[in-house]
């Protein structure tokens, strides 16, 4: 098997199964704190293995940045486009958005620009953390 | 220059030394200690050769294979990585799951804009750092 695959799903497999944890806290607080908050046992199985799905792609998609082959904007707009895909589709069958362009266009911008503070984070706490690395190699 | 030498069979064996500035007797000392190096079996084609780790600037797996990369040479090693990493000295730091480093063949470390941190070793050779494995190199750089 593809190393690149086995990671893949490797790393799937460990962390997918924090999606319906989180998933799980998440309607325990609704349940506590919305009225009328109720779901159908179809609603929830949908709801638990799409988020198991969301989150298995989520920490396999990673590895996209090991593939020497790929060049950094390929690696990154193949990360970004797999987890929009994953997060769209996830929430349209769980009727977390409606299926109505102009909402889908603002859950893409929301999604964009959460994507982009990610990746600014992680740039920036990489890039101090290489210097003082690198200032100890020295 | 004082000699002190301490025989304890629990402590792990280093050599210090205090000196107000590098002379022949330190440069001498550093060369008797990284010639007792402990050395590791490996293999090249027929052959079987004796490898000092401190030529060895990691150890990486390659196609399921794992390999001794050293300065313009790799040497097939017959062993399993998890007890390399037991048998190798503290210069040795695993990076990711299947690659482990020799701090002092670390040339430099290098950010991409896809938020990875890269290592190049001294002969040019490079992998990836795995964010599990950070905080251990952070520990074993004195960061």
């Amino acid at each position: 098997m593809n190393k690149y695959l086995k990671a893949f799903l490797h790393r799937g497999l460990i962390f997918g199964g924090f999606g319906p944890i989180i998933l799980g806290i998440i309607y325990a607080v609704l349940q506590k704190t919305v009225e009328d908050f109720s779901l159908n046992g179809t609603q929830t199985l949908i709801a638990i293995i799409s988020i198991y799905l969301l989150a298995f792609v989520q920490a396999g998609a990673s590895v996209f940045n090991q593939i020497e082959s790929f060049s950094v904007p390929k690696s990154l707009l193949c990360h970004l486009s797999l987890l929009y895909v994953a997060y769209v589709t996830c929430y349209l069958i769980n009727n977390w958005i409606p299926f109505n362009p102009s909402v889908i266009l603002i859950f893409t911008a929301i999604f964009l620009i959460i994507y982009f503070v990610v990746w600014l984070t992680v740039v920036i706490t990489i890039k101090i953390v290489s210097r003082k690395l690198n200032a100890k190699l020295q | 220059m004082k000699c002190e030498i301490i025989i304890d069979s629990n402590c792990e064996e280093k050599i210090v030394v205090y000196a107000k500035q590098e002379s022949p007797l330190t440069e001498e000392i550093k060369r008797l200690a990284e010639q007792n190096s402990p050395t590791l079996l490996v293999y090249k084609e027929s052959q079987i050769i004796k490898l000092n780790t401190r030529d060895i600037h990691c150890i990486s797996v390659i196609k399921n294979r794992i390999y001794a990369i050293c300065d313009k040479e790799q040497f097939l090693l017959k062993e399993r990585l998890y007890t390399l990493e037991e048998k190798l000295p503290e210069s040795f730091v695993k990076i990711n799951q299947s690659c482990l480093a020799n701090i002092k063949k670390m040339e430099r470390f290098d950010t991409s804009i896809s938020g990875t941190l890269k290592i190049q070793f001294k002969n040019g050779h490079t992998d990836y750092v795995s964010r599990r494995q950070l905080k251990l190199i952070k520990e074993r750089i004195g960061i």
